[in-house]
């Protein structure tokens, strides 16, 4: 699949960040959404009311449904960028 | 301080950003990606080295080597959370990001914030593995990667047809590709878009391609149900009358993983909102605009629109419109000259035969009436807030009929996204119940932040010494 | 207020209609911070403040009505002695205030920040979600059938040889007696009948967060009055104190300016260091009505005898229950339970400290 370094398509060396307790490869300097929709991790958190699940659904940082937490802050998953060690976790609500 | 400040370096902004530094001034160009091409010629994310080139790739690439070269500043990855106009009428920006500087000010202010997507509720359309058809088109665009391993897509307008060929050049599957629209309405939107004989060709290709793959292809059909417990599973889809009303029991059940689904692009208009700008309600051009002259002169003075947040009328468009904007602003700063007069002149011609094409693709997304059927009573229209259509329609029942009260009744509309995904079928909702017209309906009213920001972002460690107290409540 | 009026005189066997502008209780009354505390309330007005809670607690879960107790805060010396001193003098006043020790603070509320220097407690302290005032009015008039008309904006009124006719737009309402209770519109709305009283507007800001952790469970305020702050039950915090934004009644609802909410938000991360990560998702202003002695308008306006006023000056949204209560016991001709502030008397310039 093209996803991945091919022929065509040249990526950065691949770096690897946690997401909760799963380890996740990335290529360096793509956005966080990308790197687990990559590895099939769609499922970022879960809608505070209804509880259903979530993934990223805009792509361009307006929805706020891919909303992950990254040093206690919580930011837009499709738009914040890996880097080697990472700590990703789902956010939680009170 | 600068002289002009676009935000948004789209082909629009970027455009005017160019305009307004050939004419000597000095101009900020702002924007939240990591570098200028916008929505549509969307910069490669930085893991991607090497990549077969595109048109639109092509087209990006020169846009940013333009930019590049230019004497503008730039600041990227930068969002303005905030805008102000003083009396003087400086306006003063309050930015987040990698920037340093929290605020920016500037004599005259273009806005190209482009478009946001519409997408009317139906079931399921929450689950993970739902995109809007925009945002995948980021995928593709900024990381080459697919949504899923079979894919259905759906929606109405030209965005269907464009992420179903993307889908496939990068190799992946398609379950189904579902279009509102009839033939009918795509030989119609033909006759017009005539003028740019090679759009429509490009056009004609998408179709022939799914052909040759031997997707099927549901004309004037709609998803009425996205199903899964945690991932999509499978979609119903039905065919729909004319006017996008369900015809019943005639349904098909298809697999797939993933959905991309997209009814039309609708103005991104919360920061010429947010900067006190009238607007008016006009569903050939997406919905609500800033109200414009042909320039793109607000109603706010050293204000302007330009590109799809003015109007959706799409990127052939927007460069011109950007020039047009931005000669505006030269010309209300500094007064106009043969060259500017001329230049103006040229920028209308070009945009009058560019905006024909635009128009005609949007009509294609002017939502049909049934859609609104398709909303269940318990699907959540805000996905922030989980506020269902019943919740709504509870809310409409017992006597609040405007935007800003149905929101403090029910809390449609107050999550993190501000309602920028709720409030056009909260709208839909509400005329259908209370039979107003959309204008009659209008809008929340606009605050800031323009985005969540959190509190570090905006404010700097207090000293505490400092605290500008005006002054003691009374006891 | 307008519709507390409204309901008592219709109780009391009038012929009430309402008339707003806007959609109802999407004024000050709808868009306020919520906060129901004792120890912001000034110390004349606590009587009516303590019946205005009572009230508001009755109403219960239909505006998300909680007790939570509250905590007012000073971070230094001066702070500390105005805080001492204003809150004893409220005490006495009959709000059930005490002093708590930054140690005990600390140990209910870990969250706050270690520069607590002095605090007072209030068990009675708590809020009410003022987005539900619009809504629970409308509720209680439909239940009553009382009339109502929402944006409706009244452009011009005559006087009549019976009272007054009103008019907007295509409308025309014969009234015996009028009432205007238009909040920061007030003096716009007294002009129609060519009448001048002393009020502006003050430009009140709010913010709001997305959920986050517990952080507080009490109400928090500042001893200058300038931060007020609560965690709701779904996480997000509201954060108030009166920072002014600019704007006009007639022209909008008012804009939110950098200048005053960067120090409104810096003073809250100063007391709750933890919600420096948290994200703002939305800020906006309020209009309220404001006079030279920070006291309310409640009666006849000028020399007539069948038009009244009624607006409310800082901390009116608890009180408004109450007061307007009285006031249509004042226009159904009884004598109010306590006295009501004379919208004609001579106004003193109220001290800030
Ligand atoms: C942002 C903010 C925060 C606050 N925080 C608190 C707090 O935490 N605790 C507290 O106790 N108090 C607080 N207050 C004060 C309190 O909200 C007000 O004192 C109280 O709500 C005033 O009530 P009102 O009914 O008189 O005015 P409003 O609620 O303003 O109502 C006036 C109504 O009159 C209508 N009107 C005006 N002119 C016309 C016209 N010509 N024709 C028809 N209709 C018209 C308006 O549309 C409006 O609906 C706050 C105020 C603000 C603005
Ligand atoms: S997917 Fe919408 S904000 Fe990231």
């Amino acid at each position: 699949m093209s996803s991945e370094n091919t022929d065509q398509i040249k990526r950065t060396e691949k770096i690897s960040f946690t997401f909760d307790d799963q380890t996740v490869e990335a290529y360096d300097g793509e956005t966080i959404a990308a790197a687990l929709l990559r590895r099939g991790v769609i499922h970022l958190r879960n809608a505070p009311n209804s509880n259903t699940a979530r993934g990223m659904f805009c792509g361009m940082g307006v929805c706020q449904e891919c909303v992950v937490e990254v040093d206690g802050y919580k930011v837009e998953a499709c738009r914040t960028k890996t880097s080697n060690g990472l700590i990703v976790k789902k956010v939680s609500y009170v | 301080m600068y002289d002009v400040i676009v935000i948004g370096a789209g082909p629009a902004g970027a455009n005017a950003a160019l305009t307004a530094e050939h004419y000597g001034l000095n101009v900020l160009l702002i924007d939240e990606g990591s570098d200028a091409g916008g929505q549509v010629w969307r910069v490669k994310s930085k893991s991607i080295l090497s990549a077969p080139v595109t048109e639109t790739s092509l087209k990006g690439d020169k846009l940013r080597q333009r930019v590049k070269s230019s004497e503008v500043d730039i600041l990227f990855e930068t969002r303005v959370w905030q805008i102000e106009q003083n009396e003087e009428h400086v306006w003063q920006l309050g930015l987040q990001g990698v920037c340093e500087r929290s605020s920016v000010s500037g004599k005259a202010l273009i806005i190209a914030t482009g478009a946001q997507e519409r997408v009317i509720p139906l079931n399921g359309w929450t689950l993970p593995g739902v995109y809007g058809l925009a945002g995948a088109t980021a995928l593709f665009k900024e990381h080459m990667i697919l949504p899923g391993k079979n894919t259905v897509v759906a929606g109405s307008g030209p965005l269907v047809f464009f992420v179903a060929s993307e889908i496939i050049r990068l190799g992946g599957t398609l379950s189904a590709v579902v279009t509102l629209n009839s033939r009918f309405e795509w030989l119609k939107a033909a006759a017009e878009m005539i003028s740019k004989p090679g759009l429509l060709w490009q056009g004609v290709k998408w179709v022939f391609k799914l052909h040759i793959k031997g997707i099927p292809l549901h004309w004037q059909s709609a998803l009425s149900s996205i199903n899964g417990n945690e991932y999509v599973q499978d979609v119903d889809i039905i065919k729909t009358t004319k006017y996008g009303y369900l015809k019943r029991k005639l349904n098909v059940l298809v697999e797939a993983d993933s959905v991309c689904l997209g009814h039309g692009l609708i103005p991104a208009i919360e920061a010429t909102r947010l900067a006190g700008a009238d607007h008016h309600y006009d569903e050939t051009l997406g919905g609500w605009v800033p109200t414009i002259d042909q320039c793109g002169r607000t109603t706010v003075k050293y204000l302007y629109a330009c590109g799809d947040n003015a109007g959706i009328l799409g990127v052939q468009a927007a460069p011109y419109r950007g020039e047009l904007s931005a000669i505006a602003a030269v010309e209300d700063l500094t007064g106009s000259t043969s060259e500017t007069i001329n230049h103006h002149n040229k920028a209308l011609k070009s945009l009058g035969e560019e905006a024909a094409f635009g128009i005609a693709a949007t009509a294609l997304t002017i939502p049909k009436n049934g859609l609104i059927e398709n909303i269940g009573k318990n699907v959540e229209v805000c996905r922030c807030e989980g506020i269902t259509r019943e919740e709504i329609e509870i809310e409409l029942i017992k006597g609040s009929v405007s935007p800003n009260s149905i929101k403090s009744g029910t809390r449609c509309g107050m999550g993190p996204c501000g309602g920028r995904f709720c409030s056009e079928s909260l709208a839909m909702i509400t005329e259908s119940i209370t039979n107003q017209s959309r204008e009659e309906i209008g809008l929340p009213t606009a605050r800031p932040p323009l985005r969540p920001v959190s509190m570090d972002e905006i404010s700097d460690e207090l000293d505490y010494d400092e605290l500008p107290i005006p002054g003691v409540s009374p006891l | 207020m307008g519709c507390g009026t409204a309901l008592r005189a219709s109780e009391g066997g009038m012929n009430t209609i309402i008339i707003d502008q806007s959609d109802m209780g999407q004024g000050a009354s709808g868009v306020n911070a919520g906060t129901l505390s004792m120890q912001i309330k000034r110390v004349k007005l606590m009587p009516y403040a303590i019946k205005g809670h009572d009230m508001w607690q009755k109403m219960g879960q239909e505006v998300d009505f909680h007790k939570t107790g509250g905590y007012t805060l000073a971070f230094n010396d001066r702070e500390a002695d105005l805080l001492h001193d204003r809150m004893t003098m409220k005490k006495e006043a009959g709000a059930n205030i005490s002093f708590v020790s930054p140690a005990i603070l600390q140990e209910k509320e870990p969250s706050l920040a270690q520069k607590i220097v002095a605090a007072s407690y209030c068990p009675d302290d708590g809020y009410a979600n003022s987005s539900l005032t619009g809504q629970y009015y409308r509720k209680r008039i439909t239940q009553l059938g009382i009339n109502y008309m929402e944006n409706t904006k009244i452009t011009q009124i005559n006087e009549t040889s019976t009272g007054y006719e009103i008019l907007s737009g295509e409308n025309r309402i014969q009234t015996k007696r009028i009432l205007f209770a238009c909040g920061g519109w007030l003096k716009e709305a007294v002009s129609l009948i060519g009448e001048d009283i002393p009020v502006n507007a003050r430009v009140n800001t709010v913010s709001v967060t997305e959920r986050a952790p517990r952080l507080m469970n009490s109400v928090i305020g500042h001893a200058t009055g300038l931060l007020t702050m609560k965690q709701k039950n779904n996480g997000t915090v509201l954060i108030g104190g009166g920072w002014q934004g600019i704007g006009k009644p007639s022209e909008g609802r008012g804009k939110v300016v950098m200048d005053s909410l960067i120090p409104n938000l810096q003073l809250a991360k100063f007391a709750a260091p933890k919600l420096a990560k948290v994200r703002i998702v939305r800020s906006w202003t309020g209009f309220e009505a404001n006079v030279p002695d920070f006291y309310p308008l409640a009666g006849k306006l000028g020399k007539r005898d069948n038009a009244f006023i009624l607006g409310c000056v800082r901390g009116g949204y608890t009180i408004g229950p109450y007061i307007s209560s009285l006031m249509g016991d004042y226009i159904l001709g009884k004598e109010p339970e306590m006295p009501l502030f004379d919208p004609s008397r001579k106004f003193e310039q109220g001290k800030l400290i």
